[in-house]
């Protein structure tokens, strides 16, 4: 490839396209589950402008999904099969989405520090080497950028507001800090990360997981917050963020559909399926999908 | 992808060779993709594309934080750092 961009209809080794149709699809999965801790709080926002603002994010989302699933089904796998697989936990979607939300707290930390998490490294998927999907990170991207500062507005809002709005800020900082030190998984090896050498994405788990804290640690720690880490701080000698081993175990337990929401999420992913059919099936018809 | 520009021509090979021309001169294009003027679908509709609410929430600059950082900032005991 010498570094140039592969199309869909280009020729690409089997490895190649198998390696992105699983990290598009896992990726679209995520957008489409993501919504719904936060679909939750839509009829709970304090002000009317909170509430477009978290309605116009979820619709975002879900045209991510949209976006990315349109991508993924070009690699060969039909978009009925991918959501028949979602919905019967052969696929897996982002660790984060497994979690309850137990206040508007959780709203403003998901809006603003789970999608910085997700941002960087997002910006680095828009130099993938699988030309469509590079191309639809930029939209995403510039979306993200929003949630990021509707999320931020949240925080800073609730932080200027009474004790108790800023106990809510730290409570849910204190649940979600795990999940997202988590989230861009464990380090792995360069030399051997198929999606690094394919250039599928661009940078490593750890390199990823510097760059966010890097930016938000300052971010949340100027506002009086207290990162629920001991052992965080910026060692100067290597350039590198120290911090508590995160729980690799709980990752893996959570995204193999063992999160506290895990089946609750599913079970509403299957339910609104389920309800929705006939609007399919009168669109375009029924759709026979290959027995599981 | 990006909408590189127009172009005139009577058959779908010129098209390619004027699309080459203008638009690959420079290494500036990866793939151009040339399609004939009636087979797009246009949607122009104002209502639809620029409707007349206040939709700033959809875009980064319709959140303005800097009094509400250098607030919270102060109440942190920063206020040294307020309104970078």
């Amino acid at each position: 490839m010498g570094g140039g961009k592969v199309e869909a209809d280009d020729w690409m080794p089997d490895d190649y396209r198998a390696a992105v149709l699983k990290f598009v699809e896992m990726h679209a999965n995520s957008e489409l589950m993501g919504v719904l801790p936060e679909r939750e709080w839509i009829l709970r926002a304090p002000t009317l402008k909170r509430k477009l603002a978290l309605t116009s994010k979820v619709q975002d989302e879900v045209g991510h999904a949209q976006l990315l699933y349109r991508v993924a089904e070009d690699l060969g796998k039909s978009r009925e099969q991918m959501l028949q697989d979602l919905l019967a936990g052969k696929t897996k979607f982002h660790n984060v989405f497994h979690y309850p939300t137990a206040s508007w707290g959780d709203v403003g930390i998901i809006a603003w520090l789970v999608d910085a998490a997700a941002i960087v490294s997002q910006q680095a998927l828009r130099d993938s080497t699988y030309a469509p999907y590079a191309r639809t990170m930029k939209k995403i991207c510039w979306e993200e950028s929003v949630h990021i500062m509707h999320g931020r507005d949240v925080v800073l809002t609730m932080m200027n507001g009474t004790d108790a709005q800023r106990a809510l800020v730290q409570d849910a900082l204190d649940r979600w800090w795990g999940p997202l030190m988590q989230m861009h998984g464990p380090p792995t090896d360069p030399a051997r990360d198929r999606d690094l050498i394919w250039k599928i994405k661009g940078k490593g788990n750890e390199q990823l997981r510097q760059e966010f804290l890097s930016i938000y640690v300052p971010r949340i720690l100027e506002l009086g917050l207290t990162i629920p880490d001991p052992e965080l701080r910026y060692d100067e000698k290597s350039g590198r963020w120290r911090y508590t081993e995160p729980d690799w175990n709980e990752l893996r337990s959570v995204v193999t559909g063992h999160g506290p929401m895990s089946q609750q999420r599913l079970e509403f992913r299957r339910a609104a399926r389920t309800a929705t059919q006939w609007v399919r099936d009168a669109i375009i018809g029924p759709q026979v999908v290959a027995a599981a | 992808m990006v909408h590189g520009g127009s172009v005139r021509a009577p058959d779908e090979e010129l098209a390619v060779h004027y699309a080459r021309e203008f638009y690959g001169r420079r290494q500036e294009s990866h793939r151009l993709w040339i399609v004939a003027r009636d087979a797009i679908t246009e949607l122009d509709d104002p209502d639809l594309l620029n409707p007349p609410f206040d939709r700033s929430f959809k875009r980064p600059g319709g959140y303005l934080i800097k009094h509400k950082l250098e607030a919270a900032k102060a109440r942190a005991g920063n206020p040294s750092e307020a309104g970078e």
